[in-house]
């Protein structure tokens, strides 16, 4: 009888050690309320001791709270509602100069499919009080002259700028982008080689791989399913990623759905025939920004502008209305269905 | 008792231990993600740490009737079903891969496979 | 009556006094609340029936009993599920037990009903998922196993005791019966 109390007891010994074997280094989360969305990030320390991996991530969330603070078009202190308040007056722009500067320089690149003053519009249909309407003919004329990058001026320096008295003008396309090229600095200074900022879903930025070497896994949403459905996972190491979808905000009236990403051409919210965009490359303020121009565009104008422009190094992930799949070369390696989905991914070369 | 009788005993009480020590010591899937199968076939895999809006969706079975699922952010069960004795929906809601909910005259399974798919974020 | 197999009309009769113990257990645990939720999925308490009849009357007997109650049980209870379960957990168990009855005797009952429930839940477990055609109910084993146990060892202790009581009172043991 002791012989066989004493072999259960081992048995579970043997178990507890096996459990507790399999756990591998635990990381550092977070999670952050920023930008008007919720933000995850993950910390391995690797070597480094507890506290500095700590004092890496509180010093990330200082930074990511200081530029929100400084960019918003909504708050008192941001500098783009400073902006849109000055009528036309130049304006300091300390803090938000320089992601101003390649905001407007995406804007021309894109040739004006990224346009940072449809924040006017965007105010118009409602999207950034919640009071969603439909503007008339007259409204949406106003708003179309309205909108025109090439019309706000930055000084030389990046310190200040100014817009046309009628114009109005947000980073909601560019700043989480610029934020995770930031804190991805920021994390690498400080000597973490391993971490992933999920920057509200829409951006996401990754330092290295996962400390196993392995790459992250990022599941792709689905556009026409529910939240949580995911139609394939991107493996995504070092690099960052930017997803715009008409299926993130939008309202509906009348059995029509209007989505929150504004064309510029139209005042009005993009209808191209795309569902979702997501864009993959080393900057994440590039994938930001793409991500919306590209969804505006459409697929063909779209995958016409990445063959332009392979310079950039970015790749792309197009789903259309009609849920086809369409993936640039660059991912062929790195993008893979789920195993339910039975549609196919057709690779752009 | 035989030594055939003890090796029986014996054998019993590992199949105790084993299964006890199983339960109390199998550690947590990392993601949890709620795979939805009907007759076999797998119709849906759910993240359910990713959903942000609790939402439902009903799916029709071989037995003839449809079970009504409600998918809310970490977990996951079936608040109506057809069926004539209700087991699956007695049982609640399930937040991790101990046990999967069943209805057996529908065929569905749900369960969570911890962290199968392993996803580390996603898009929104 | 419990350590020798009768003979002629007293065989009938013993066999269907068995068939009516097993059927009785069988449908009073089926009052009782799920173990686990699948439906139709018991605890087979009536198994203990199964594992003494293999050690005193032998496997044969003992199969026409199961099938007896097996069959029985599904008409009264008006499930076919509860029949495909009943089935192939207690063939299962009976299995085994037809296997190990050269090795354990009727003294050793107590042991024996623990591993025949093991292998009565795991019969059902295994018709479980052919049903749903899928391998996910086999989550539910670990618990199936402890119950398999547990039970198991209560009524094989019970039905232990019930034969030593039964054997002191056909030897005259208590006063007023018939001296052999």
């Amino acid at each position: 009888m002791k012989q066989r109390l004493t072999a259960l007891i081992l048995l579970c010994a043997l178990l507890t050690g096996c459990a507790a074997a399999g756990k591998g280094e635990q990381p550092l989360t977070a999670t952050v309320l920023a930008m008007d969305t919720v933000m995850n990030f993950t910390l391995y320390g690797g070597g480094m001791g507890e506290e500095q991996l700590r004092q890496a991530l509180s010093g990330a969330e200082d930074t990511l709270r200081q530029l929100d603070t400084a960019l918003t078009a909504q708050g008192a202190e941001g500098e783009a509602a400073a902006l849109n308040a000055a009528d036309g007056a130049w304006t300091a722009v300390p803090q938000s100069g320089a992601l101003l500067k390649q905001t407007l320089e995406l804007a021309e690149l894109t040739g004006g499919a990224l346009d940072p003053t449809a924040y006017a519009a965007v105010k118009a249909w409602g999207f950034a009080d919640g009071n969603y309407t439909v503007p008339n003919r007259e409204e949406l004329d106003a708003l179309k002259a309205a909108i025109d990058y090439a019309r706000v001026e930055v000084s030389q320096d990046g310190a200040q700028a100014r817009l046309a008295p009628e114009q109005q003008l947000d980073f909601g396309a560019t700043a989480k982008g610029y934020a995770g090229d930031l804190l991805r600095r920021q994390l690498e200074q400080g000597g973490i080689t391993s971490a992933l900022l999920d920057l509200g879903q829409s951006s996401i930025a990754a330092v290295g791989s996962k400390p196993d070497g392995s790459p992250w896994r990022i599941g792709i949403q689905d556009p026409a399913a529910d939240s949580g459905v995911y139609l394939g996972v991107l493996e995504l190491s070092g690099r960052s990623m930017g997803t715009s979808g008409s299926y993130q905000r939008y309202f509906e009236q009348d059995g029509v759905r209007y989505c929150h990403i504004i064309d510029p051409a139209t005042a009005s919210p993009a209808r191209s025939g795309l569902a979702g965009v997501t864009v993959v490359a080393d900057s994440c303020l590039l994938c930001d920004g793409l991500s919306t121009a590209l969804f505006v565009m459409g697929l063909e104008e779209g995958v016409r502008f990445w063959r332009e422009n392979s310079s950039l190094g970015f790749d792309v992930i197009f789903i259309t209305d009609a849920g086809e799949i369409f993936v640039t070369s660059g991912l062929k390696d790195s993008f893979s269905l789920a195993d339910r989905e039975e549609r196919e991914v057709q690779v752009l070369e | 008792m035989s030594r055939s009788a003890k090796g029986i005993a014996a054998l019993l009480v590992l199949l105790l231990a084993g299964s006890a020590a199983f339960l109390l010591l199998r550690p947590k899937g990392e993601g949890q993600v709620a795979r939805i199968t009907l007759n076999g076939k797998v119709v849906q895999e759910i993240d359910l740490s990713r959903v942000e809006q609790p939402y439902t969706l009903t799916l029709e079975g071989p037995g003839g009737f449809s079970n009504t699922i409600t998918v809310e952010k970490g977990r996951i069960c079936v608040s109506k079903a057809g069926c004539p004795d209700q087991i699956c929906v007695h049982q609640g809601y399930i937040s991790d891969g101990t046990t999967p909910i069943v209805c057996l005259p529908n065929k569905l399974i749900i369960e969570i496979i911890g962290g199968g798919s392993g996803l580390d974020a996603a898009t929104g | 009556m419990t350590q020798r197999r009768a003979e002629g009309p007293h065989r009938v009769v013993q066999l269907a006094l068995l068939t009516a113990i097993a059927l009785t257990i069988f449908m009073a645990e089926a009052q009782l609340p799920p173990l686990v939720p699948i439906q139709g999925v018991k605890l087979g308490l009536a198994n203990i029936v199964t594992v003494y009849a293999v050690f005193v009357l032998g496997p044969r007997d003992a199969l026409l009993i199961l099938s007896a109650r097996v069959f029985l049980g599904a008409v009264f209870s008006g499930q076919m599920m509860t029949l495909l379960y009943s089935a192939g957990g207690g063939l299962l168990a009976w299995a085994v037990m037809a296997g190990l009855n050269r090795i354990l005797t009727v003294k050793q009952l107590w042991l024996a009903s623990p591993l025949a429930a093991v292998f009565h839940n795991l019969g059902q477990l295994l018709v479980a998922a052919g049903v749903m055609k899928s391998w996910a109910v086999m989550a539910f084993l670990p618990w199936l196993l402890i119950s398999g146990v547990v039970t198991g060892l209560f009524t094989g202790l019970c039905a232990q005791f019930l034969i030593a009581r039964l054997e002191r009172i056909s030897r005259g043991k208590d006063p007023g019966t018939k001296e052999d």
